[in-house]
């Protein structure tokens, strides 16, 4: 029998799928750019006529910022002011997602306990943080700690611990001259104990006697670290070196950065488009590719484009540095690498000291009547303390949800066959239940790892100086608040970002192998 | 033809299950009513009932997976009781084979198999892998070693369960209807397995509702029902000429 086709007529244009499904995606790129355009028209006009100029030129500017703690409390420009944010905030953010997920996963582990006592906790602990708003409870540490004693006159002294209502003292180590070259060794022990650990490896695989990898590849690093830590000013002949690479960097043409950036994303998008092929590709050739995949090569190939032209323009963008001078970026790239150069050499040529001694807490006199902690040991701050310990505690009970609930997604058989095996509930928690809850848990967690980088902006309510905090100080000083909003964006969204690709890398590499 | 034709006989040993008025309760429900039997090495038992008459959760008792509340239970001289030893003891003597086989999704074949010798028995890792390659020759699928349980039919994951209880050495194994899961053209695979396991000599206890497996390879075969062993017999005994009522009426309904 055959089929015969009554009406063989071409489609008209407006019925054919592909063609409508192309134009859509065209005009709604169209459409996106077309929107921005218009905005940021709109927004240069109003600061026009509002007669502040909108630019960066504070970013260069002297501020009179002063801020209360971090790595730089009297920050010469509106740029290093904000660093000095950015590394506060991130100070609290990653302390808070370790402490956050070592309490949670314990706490959700505790709720499925069967002693009463630890479970009841468990649960009062997770009801009674996740249901008070944050921000409440960062102000109650911050009141607890605040009704700590005062530091007086009689308070002077050196302590392992200390608390007061200037926050915490607590004996800690710091790094001393010799802590660069000694890492050198560190590294180096880090490097060959790979080696090592491989070798092993192989003795192991091939005579199945236990060698000990692992542990060997640790030893490796201790040993290194410990011939190190004496032999760390040999490593002055190295000195030189630096200098030399330093001098390198600053001989380089600046013109090489952008070219680097260039053929970086070009390259970038050529590998990317490749692998997909390649992932398209079947035992029987090439599979053939639908429309949407070829949008993905287009929009690839363009990005490339585009982001190569992006690295020369941001190369040529010329900026006015603290000391006064203009240089483009892509000179300030160069310059920033000798510099780093320039300082390793200079830590090279240290003699005296420990890579690292031990440093306590000291109270001192400072100024008439006004008692506090000096430099010695680490300080915990009250506003540290109080947005620390509230992200920290109120995410851990969303994480101890997650964890219960990841837990009991495993089915109980997996339980019952590792208990038939003979294996105890430490060893089948272990190697059982937590590996599989664990690929459950983590898309989840890291959403609560983004949770809680961003309420450490909360750390404004308690005059924390974080990068919310710091750039509120530079909107008011400056009114440029558009640049100020643009660089908070910039900073969380590239944070976000990270955490995300961190968490999506290890969610692939964790998926379980089915048919 | 049955395998007691064209094997040498079993010579069965001590008495190595012995359980005595065995009694559970799921909240108000009683599972289990007193249940009194012994098994002897090298013997082969099938139980075999409806639905919800005690079978599964009796020989869950056996390796603790659910704790009687009356009777005794002892295995290989060890009375099954709270002590935290006995237990592990008993755990590492006696298999279990599961419904759902109840693999590890997230290892491989081969860690399946080799976890519990190296970190229950503490074998070296190079010999407990080889001693997995044997079991893995014996139950036929030497070739899938270093897949993954998702990647396997299901006849082929009961089997690689199987080789995973058997790693332990057990000294007698546990079968919770290992081919109630299976699509037909599987379960003949997975008791091909058990038949030589049989004929190797292990204690079975074995509960299913294969009634050609029973009739070929049982020495004994209990009758469970509402949480009490109501008969019990040889398979001739049982196929030929059973005695109780309600051993009558499951037999005619499921032949």
């Amino acid at each position: 029998m055959t089929v015969e086709v009554r009406e063989h007529q071409k489609t008209p244009l407006w019925r054919n799928a592909t063609f409508l499904k192309w134009v859509a995606q065209i005009g709604v790129l169209i459409a996106l750019l077309a929107l921005f355009a218009l905005l940021g028209r709109e927004a240069l006009k109003n600061f026009n006529q509002s007669g502040i100029s909108f630019g960066w030129k504070w970013l260069s500017d002297p501020t009179g910022v002063d801020i209360r703690e971090g790595i730089d409390t009297s920050p010469d420009s509106g740029v290093r002011a904000l660093a000095v944010g950015m590394v506060n905030t991130l100070r609290v953010g990653i302390s808070g997602i370790v402490a956050a997920t070592v309490l949670g996963t314990l706490i959700g582990i505790g709720r499925l306990s069967k002693n009463w006592i630890v479970n009841k906790l468990s649960t009062i602990y997770i009801e009674s943080i996740r249901n008070v708003p944050l921000l409440l409870q960062i102000f109650f540490w911050q009141a607890m700690a605040l009704v700590l004693p005062q530091l007086t006159t009689d308070d002077v002294g050196t302590y392992w611990f200390k608390a007061s209502n200037k926050g915490f003292g607590l004996a800690w180590f710091r790094t001393d001259g010799g802590f660069w070259p000694w890492m050198l060794f560190v590294v180096a022990g880090i490097v060959v104990g790979r080696y090592v650990s491989r070798y092993r490896h192989r003795i192991q695989e091939e005579t199945g006697r236990i060698t000990y990898p692992g542990l060997s590849w640790f030893a490796t690093v201790i040993v290194f670290a410990a011939v190190g830590w004496f032999a760390w000013p040999i490593l002055r002949i190295l000195a030189p070196v630096w200098h030399g690479i330093a001098s390198f960097f600053r001989a380089l043409p600046p013109i090489v950065y952008p070219i680097v950036g260039a053929i970086a994303s070009i390259g970038f998008a050529v590998l990317w488009i490749r692998n997909f092929f390649e992932s398209r590709r079947t035992p029987a050739g090439f599979g053939k590719l639908t429309d949407d995949d070829w949008f993905r090569v287009i929009f690839a190939g363009f990005s490339g484009i585009a982001l190569a032209i992006v690295s020369f323009v941001i190369g040529g963008f010329v900026l006015t540095t603290v000391g006064g001078d203009k240089a483009t970026v892509a000179e300030l790239i160069g310059r920033g690498i000798a510099n780093v150069f320039d300082w390793f050499g200079r830590s090279f040529e240290v003699t005296s000291g420990s890579p690292i001694v031990g440093s306590r807490p000291e109270v001192i006199v400072k100024g008439a009547g006004f008692v506090n902690f000096s430099e010695g040991g680490v300080v915990m701050s009250v506003p540290f303390f109080a947005i620390w310990t509230g992200v920290t505690l109120y995410t851990a009970s969303f994480i101890a949800e997650i964890v219960r609930g990841g837990i009991l997604a495993v089915p109980k058989g997996q339980t019952e066959a590792a208990m038939a095996l003979g294996l105890r509930r430490s060893q089948y928690l272990r190697l059982v239940i937590l590996p599989q809850a664990f690929r459950i848990i983590l898309p989840p967690m890291g959403n609560q790892y983004l949770n809680l980088m961003k309420n450490t902006s909360l750390g404004i309510a308690v005059a924390f100086p974080e990068i919310v905090q710091v750039g509120t100080t530079i909107l008011n000083q400056t009114g440029q608040s558009l640049p100020v909003v643009l660089v908070w964006m910039g900073f969380f969204v590239t944070l976000s970002l990270g955490i995300s690709a961190i968490v999506n890398y290890y969610n692939r590499k964790m998926m379980i192998v089915e048919r | 033809m049955t395998m007691h034709e064209t094997t040498p006989e079993r010579v069965l040993g001590d008495d190595i299950v012995i359980a005595e008025g065995v009694k559970k309760w799921f909240g108000d429900f009683q599972a289990l009513k007193g249940v009194t039997t012994r098994v002897k090495e090298r013997e082969v038992v099938v139980i075999i009932g409806p639905s919800g008459s005690g079978k599964s959760t009796f020989i869950r008792c056996l390796n603790r997976l659910e704790a009687h509340q009356e009777g005794t239970i002892i295995i290989d001289g060890t009375e099954l009781t709270n002590d935290l030893k006995n237990i592990e003891k008993i755990r590492s003597e006696v298999g279990m084979v599961f419904q759902q086989f109840n693999l590890f999704p997230h290892l491989t074949v081969m860690d399946n198999i080799t976890l519990a010798p190296i970190w229950v028995r503490k074998t070296p890792k190079a010999e407990a892998e080889a001693t997995a390659m044997e079991l893995l020759e014996r139950v036929g699928i030497p070739e899938q070693a270093d897949k993954y349980p998702g990647q396997l039919s299901g006849g082929q994951q009961q089997r690689v369960a199987i080789a995973r209880s058997l790693a332990m050495k057990p000294r007698i194994m546990l079968f919770d209807e290992p081919t109630s899961a299976l699509d037909p053209e599987m379960i003949k695979e997975v008791l091909d397995v058990m038949k030589e396991l049989a004929a190797s000599g292990m204690t079975m206890l074995v509960v299913t509702h294969e009634m050609g497996f029973a009739r070929e390879v049982a020495d004994r075969v209990l009758f469970f029902d509402y949480g009490t062993i109501v008969e019990e017999g040889t398979p001739e005994h049982f196929f030929t000429n059973p005695q109780h009522d309600r051993t009558k009426l499951f037999l005619s309904q499921i032949l």
